[in-house]
């Protein structure tokens, strides 16, 4: 157990006053080197940790603490990783999933927002946050009428600070765009490291699809839309460098996929991917046992892992080791690289969420598109 | 000898007003921005800044004008470029071993006296290093001067004549940052150095590493790709012995003192200036005579203001 909460119960059961004082004067969960502790206060009849941690025990239960209503758990937490999750409260019969009252970090996603455990050394990077010095790019709005949808496509248009219709821009497009602006702070990683010359000033487009499970899963009509309506749109309205080398397609999960197979479809197309987390599902024995959501995921990966080819100049992989997902993504580095692809993989002690993606950007977009920092000193 | 102003990145907050406003000068404003390359010539926040009337020099254009017309001048140019370019690769190559070695020998422990003289013979090294290859540049320029000497180039020279008229009718001449290998090759083809010696001038960030006898290329905290400093060429030496920093804050690693000695002991006896957001440093005759939030990196990887002396 924590030596604090030892500390606390040194002389015997603490009283009220003590416990109020344990709490005002420590942040919880209480973090050290590679280890953690969560803490609840209240009335319940078992609490557990709901990690959301894929490859372990994502329920673990919480020890009563004798005496007070707290409740407390000890596990080991290897420095700077970073996880999700909330406490499973039961009362009478009746299970909640709750925040952690006692912890204000909290991270949002498209279904609501978690409680953040960050372990001993994990700082928030510092180009995510705001600065005040980097100018600021402008969000505008694009529609789209899609042939291959057959109907109305919003897009949302970054364009750098200082933009000007005599220069010629790289592109980058984003599958998911406003949850990767919404969650993962992808508009300020915009502006601070076009700020900082990491990466050259860029246009990027913010896609999204109303039916990700079946578009994002290998449908053709999505690589339609992105090859033959989408950049050749955005080539018309803005001035975009026209060189493969200078376009990227990206996304996270099933978004990856989404990018992997919109880049097999029109290999000449994007020279940069950036896939995070990609959803790679395959089987190589027998049937997939993800459900049907993944049937036409695993036809296409499947395909492209017994036929591959090169399909972009350079691919960037992130995947976090606490997510089952990092099997597929190892898996796929070797077959990339034997492509004749520059491939670099980054592993992130971190789970399937928003910010390990945000946390990600960074390595990402300044490998594919390297700034001009070296020499422009503005 | 006329004053030199220098001054940091003029994002977000701009000093250049300031500056300009502390010169006593007769005549025109001009302005050299070669170093935005396809966006020079874009100056209407600069006039709005400063509130006065400015000429763009027009280096950029001209010498793409120039290049087209007269191809065997651009040919010459585009040879000395890919040798420079090569031997900085060479030079790459010899400099990060070196660099390593030197690294290496001042985190280690060891007899005092022993250490001392091999920390002492490894900054030499580098010190030689980089003195080679400034040298080796040296000459690259010269072999382009000499060919450039036996061409028939009028429009080259028409437009070399054009922009030393208006040089020498302005009464201060304002050179601003950007890509500074660009800058500085625009500046040297338009053999503007010595014109530049006699003028009042205000130079920010790439425009003031131009400045220097030395232009030393440097990031310690990018996030992929090179990081250790790398000298790049001479500048025009209208300031000598110091080697400016432009937007240190953001470039240079403050908590590696280590690594930050190595640095301002490599470069010595230049001293190592740090150029942010709202620093000015006023010489003349290549002394200080006045300067405001701007440092001096020490041989102890610390970092002191800049006094005028």
């Amino acid at each position: 157990m924590n030596l604090r909460i030892e500390n606390l119960f040194r002389n015997g059961v603490p009283d009220a006053a003590a416990v109020d004082d344990f709490f005002s004067k420590n942040r919880f969960p209480l973090v050290e080197p590679g280890q953690v502790t969560f803490v609840y206060r209240g009335q319940a009849d078992e609490v557990h940790l709901r990690r959301w941690i894929s490859g372990f025990n994502t329920s673990l239960p919480m020890q009563k603490l004798e005496g007070v209503d707290l409740w407390a758990l000890a596990m080991e937490l290897p420095g700077g990783s970073r996880f999700e999750y909330k406490f499973e409260v039961v009362r009478s019969g009746n299970r909640s999933l709750v925040l952690d009252p006692l912890n204000e970090v909290q991270a949002q996603d498209p279904f609501g927002a978690n409680s953040v455990c960050q372990g001993f050394g994990y700082k928030r990077p510092d180009w995510t946050l705001h600065d005040p010095e980097a100018r600021s790019g402008t969000l505008s709005g694009l529609q789209i009428d899609s042939k291959a949808f057959e109907g109305r496509r919003d897009v949302h248009v970054y364009l750098p600070a200082r933009f000007r219709k005599s220069r010629r821009y790289p592109l980058l497009v984003v599958h998911d765009g406003p949850d990767y602006l919404r969650y993962a702070d992808l508009k300020t990683v915009l502006d601070n490291l076009i700020h900082r010359l990491e990466i050259p000033a860029m246009v990027v487009a913010l896609t999204q699809s109303p039916d990700r499970l079946v578009e994002y899963t290998g449908d053709p009509r999505h690589a339609r839309f992105i090859g033959e309506e989408l950049v050749p749109e955005l080539a018309g309205k803005f001035p975009l460098v026209n060189d493969r080398s200078a376009r990227g397609l990206m996304g996270a999960s099933l978004g990856g996929v989404a990018t992997l197979h919109a880049a097999s479809q029109y290999p000449d197309m994007f020279g940069q991917l950036l896939l995070q987390s990609g959803s790679f599902a395959f089987s190589d024995l027998g049937h997939h046992q993800k459900g049907p959501v993944f049937d036409p995921v695993v036809r296409f990966v499947n395909k492209y892992r017994k036929s591959p080819f090169a399909l972009a100049e350079k691919i960037y992989l992130s995947c976090g080791i606490y997510e089952s997902l990092i099997y597929e993504n190892r898996s796929l580095v070797p077959l990339l690289q034997n492509q004749g692809m520059q491939v670099n993989f980054e592993e992130a002690r971190d789970a399937h969420n928003w910010e390990n993606w945000r946390d990600r950007l960074r390595n990402g977009l300044t490998w594919l598109f390297p700034g001009p920092l070296w020499m422009v000193y503005e | 000898m006329a004053r030199q102003i220098l001054l940091g990145p003029q994002s977000p907050l701009p000093n250049l007003r300031q500056a300009v406003d502390s010169l006593d000068f007769d005549g025109p404003i001009v302005v050299i921005t070669a170093g935005w390359q396809d966006s020079e010539g874009e100056i209407d926040e600069l006039r709005e800044d400063i509130g006065r009337p400015v000429e763009d020099l027009m280096l950029y254009q001209r010498t793409e004008e120039v290049f087209a017309a007269e191809p065997e001048l651009g040919e010459s140019q585009r040879e000395r470029q890919d040798k420079l370019r090569e031997l900085q690769r060479l030079y790459r190559m010899r400099l990060s071993p070196t660099l390593s070695a030197a690294r290496r020998l001042m985190l280690t422990e060891g007899d005092p006296d022993l250490l001392l003289l091999e920390q002492r013979a490894a900054i030499a090294q580098l010190r030689a290093l980089d003195r080679h290859h400034l040298r080796h540049i040296m000459v690259l320029h010269r072999d382009f001067d000499r060919r450039r000497a036996s061409l028939q180039i009028p429009l080259a020279i028409a437009q070399r004549e054009a922009v030393h008229r208006l040089v020498e009718k302005a009464g201060l001449v304002l050179i601003a940052g950007g890509h500074v290998a660009v800058l500085l090759n625009r500046m040297r083809l338009f053999r503007l150095g010595e014109l530049l010696t006699h003028k009042p001038v205000i130079a920010w960030s790439a425009g003031a590493m131009a400045m220097s006898d030395r232009i030393v290329l440097f990031h310690q905290k990018a996030p992929q790709g090179k990081s250790d400093a790398e000298v790049l060429d001479a500048g025009l030496g209208i300031v000598r012995q110091r080697v400016f920093l432009p937007n240190a804050r953001t470039r240079l690693d403050f908590h590696n003192r280590t690594r930050l000695a190595l640095f301002s002991r490599r470069f010595a006896p230049a001293r190592c200036c740090t150029l942010d957001n709202g620093s000015m440093i006023t010489l003349e005759d290549n002394q200080v005579l006045q300067a405001s939030r701007t440092s001096v990196l020490t041989g102890t990887g610390r970092k002191k203001a800049l006094e005028p002396r």
